[in-house]
């Protein structure tokens, strides 16, 4: 049960150093800033998917599409809209957290195995949707034709078009301030209640928890920071396509979250760098770098139920 | 309840100090392990070319045999004593038909590889979201194999240069021939996205100057197993010839179900674009129909081919080369070519010297003038046009018979057709 609690401020620290510093660090093992702002990318879009597998206990199977609706807004607004990065990452957030927020109150009544069909469901509407508008979304080409812009704060211009340093702090910025409000909503009674709801729902009804209104808020939430973890993506790329929305992304993102370990706030993030670095490296040096991954997931899930986290954390009780 | 509530936060904060020492050195023992034998196999002073292609997925075959024929005409350069007396280097990643990755991969070796030429991809979408990352970074960027029209068109840049066709370049190829062929009622059996829906419309546009009549088209989700539905409806509309313009495994399946059900006995059956690798995978009663390919190996008379069968053969084992194979090849001989020509590795000097830049006949390894246009970038290679055939007569793969070879500036539309306008850096 503790996982759901603090994690101890020097773990913090230390995570954050190895985050600030990472453009410094990365070339030095043979990484590229480009990776780093990759891993933490995907990693706020699995700690996005945990939010609500790990803390409320309902596995979403399609939550590429709002990541994928999210990074799709973004490009459309930059390239048909305004030339700005804020504005783009604010309609693509919109897009993806409006529509989850409408079709989760469809879902959020379901449970188990149904949850997760309707998700997947939903999902690949948005994919063919992608697919197939040609006009607006390119089609299987994909979306081209934007570009991130600088970011202007008051008389100054940050480069973070050409600057791939600066573009990783951006996004590091962009990372924490998400991440922070994760934490502040689960160390809030709201977030108690989630872990209530996942430990025992029926419990928690007994006690006179709205606890469907509680699962649609937490979809809701999810659908948001995910979709802020779409647009990234689609600034990280100047390119958003149809595979953002795919369900295969889906299971990605639930990958990482297992890998990491679920149950912990930060897990996510490991299994994320764990799955890009694993695609990145093991895929220069063989094709058959997805066996790695598989094999590895499937180590985690026979022996290490709670995830590397988990493993690292040490034995607990369950 | 309560006391849980405190009994974790002790807990945590007892495994916290334990899990900064295990997390440090597990993230610093993950990240060193593997990009260290990377780096000891890959030195510093060689003239690298990073290829990106699928080499995982749908198109893994034709990927393959691109970067073959990559390996071969960087073997060749090099014994011929490198270039700029530097010897080359080829860097192969997997996009995994991923555009996410694709880019990642460019940027890999882009920033960490310091690559200066790149090559890639099969898959369109991917092209053109690396093409975009070599401009940002002003690196000469081939496009091997995708074919969507708006590479060397609307979204055409300095540093981007192609070798396939185009789609539109495809269809035109055909259209004529076609036409006197078989007659004026075509039916199309169309994949239905973006590539399927380009080639349809612009064998439209053809169909149309021509004096001809579309009787239907079938979009099939790509993937679809059973055409059955829509063989019979495209045989109920009595059309002159069924166009295929399904491509991969859906080919192969579209063509075995059409030899099953006879229609080829009622229809003719033909298309654009075809792959030997593609005809490698139908049973011989199914290698039926009228196509063009992109480049083919069996062209008697044709001088330096030999060779290159040759040498393709050694690693390709014993199987003959492919229009993919030659694509790969091509680039990368043309990268090795032009940096020799012109001395110098700047991508702007060396993308102003490939315009109008012609193949030497090692190189082209086919008939006409084959050269790159300056106004598109687009490589102006000849379409070869022929029956699909069950047996070949000497060789077994020998699955195709060439009618007419058409030159590509033939086929190709004006450059002010394209919608390319060339913006070069100051």
């Amino acid at each position: 049960m503790r996982e759901s609690g603090r994690t101890h401020p020097a773990v913090l620290v230390a995570i954050w150093m190895v985050l600030l510093l990472a453009p410094a660090w990365l070339g030095l093992v043979g990484g590229y800033t480009a990776l780093g702002a990759r891993v933490l990318v995907l990693g706020l879009a699995a700690m996005s998917l945990n939010f609500l597998l790990g803390f409320t206990g309902v596995l979403s199977f399609g939550h590429a599409a709002w990541f994928g609706l999210g990074a799709y807004g973004t490009g459309l607004t930059l390239k048909f809209v305004a030339a700005s990065t804020p504005l783009a990452l604010l309609a693509g957030t919109l897009l993806g957290g409006v529509l989850g927020a409408a079709l989760g109150a469809l879902i959020a009544h379901r449970r188990g195995i149904y949850f997760a069909m309707v998700t997947i469901a939903f999902g690949q509407v948005f994919y063919y949707i992608a697919y197939r508008w040609n006009a607006l979304t390119g089609g299987d080409d994909g979306l081209r034709g934007f570009s991130r812009q600088n970011l202007a704060i008051g008389p100054w211009s940050v480069d973070i078009v050409a600057n791939g340093v600066a573009f990783y702090y951006f996004v590091l910025i962009c990372f924490a301030a998400i991440v922070a409000i994760m934490a502040l909503l689960l160390r809030s009674p709201f977030g108690h209640t989630l872990v209530a709801i996942r430990e025992n729902e029926r419990r928690a009804r007994f006690l006179g928890i709205p606890v469907e209104f509680h699962i649609w808020a937490a979809f809701a939430l999810s659908c948001v920071f995910i979709s802020f973890a779409g647009g990234l993506y689609a600034l990280l790329n100047n390119f958003a396509d149809p595979n953002n929305l795919h369900y295969s992304l889906s299971g990605d993102l639930v990958i990482m979250a297992v890998l990491g370990g679920m149950r912990s706030f930060w897990g996510p993030l490991l299994g994320a760098a764990v799955f890009v670095v694993l695609q990145d490296y093991v895929s220069s040096l063989t094709t058959n770098w997805m066996s790695f991954v598989g094999l590895l997931f499937v180590l985690v899930v026979l022996f290490f139920p709670r995830g590397l986290l988990g493993v690292l954390r040490g034995k607990s009780p369950a | 309840m309560t006391d849980l509530h405190s009994a974790r936060f002790v807990g945590a904060s007892r495994i916290g100090r334990r899990a900064v020492i295990r997390a440090g050195a597990a993230i610093g023992l993950a990240q060193l392990a593997s990009p260290f034998i990377l780096r000891g196999a890959r030195g510093d002073t060689p003239l690298r070319i990073g290829m990106i292609d699928p080499l995982t997925g749908a198109y893994a075959a034709p990927a393959r045999n691109e970067v073959m024929g990559a390996q071969l005409a960087v073997s060749r350069l090099n014994a011929a004593g490198g270039v700029l007396g530097r010897p080359l280097e080829l860097l192969v990643e997997d996009s995994a038909n991923d555009v996410g990755t694709g880019v990642q991969k460019a940027r890999k070796l882009v920033e960490r590889d310091h690559v200066d030429f790149l090559i890639g991809d099969v898959n369109s979408a991917v092209a053109q979201a690396i093409a975009q990352v070599a401009m940002e970074n002003k690196i000469l960027h081939i496009v091997s194999g995708g074919h969507t029209d708006t590479i060397t068109g609307t979204d055409c840049k300095w540093n981007v240069y192609r070798v396939c066709n185009t789609t539109r370049m495809e269809s035109n190829a055909v259209s004529d021939i076609l036409f006197k062929k078989y007659g004026k009622k075509w039916h199309f059996i169309t994949p239905d996205y973006t590539f399927g829906h380009t080639l349809q419309a612009a064998l439209e546009v053809n169909l149309k100057r021509l004096g001809g009549i579309e009787t239907g088209a079938e979009l099939t989700p790509l993937g679809t197993t059973d055409f059955s539905a829509y063989l019979i409806k495209a045989r109920a509309a009595n059309p002159d010839v069924i166009i295929l313009l399904v491509q991969g495994q859906d080919m192969v399946n579209c063509l075995k179900q059409i030899v099953q059900f006879g229609i080829n006995k009622e229809v003719p059956i033909a298309g654009t674009q075809q792959e030997l690798e593609s005809l490698e995978g139908l049973p011989s009663e199914a290698r039926i129909g009228t196509w063009m390919f992109e480049w083919y190996w069996n062209q008697p008379g044709v001088p330096h081919l030999p060779e290159f069968i040759a040498d393709i053969r050694k690693v390709n084992k014993g199987r003959v080369p492919t229009a993919r194979h030659w694509f790969g090849f091509t680039s990368v001989m043309t990268m090795g070519l032009v940096a020799a020509q012109e001395k110098t590795t700047d991508a702007v000097k060396l993308a102003h010297a490939l315009s109008d830049f012609e193949l030497p006949p090692e190189v082209k390894l086919q008939p006409n003038k084959v050269y790159y246009r300056a106004g598109d970038h687009q490589l102006m290679l000849s379409a070869f046009i022929g029956q699909a055939q069950a047996k070949g007569k000497d060789d077994p793969d020998d699955l195709f018979a060439v009618d007419q070879v058409v030159a590509g500036d033939a086929v190709a539309p004006p450059v002010a057709d394209t919608g390319c306008t060339l913006h070069w850096p100051a």
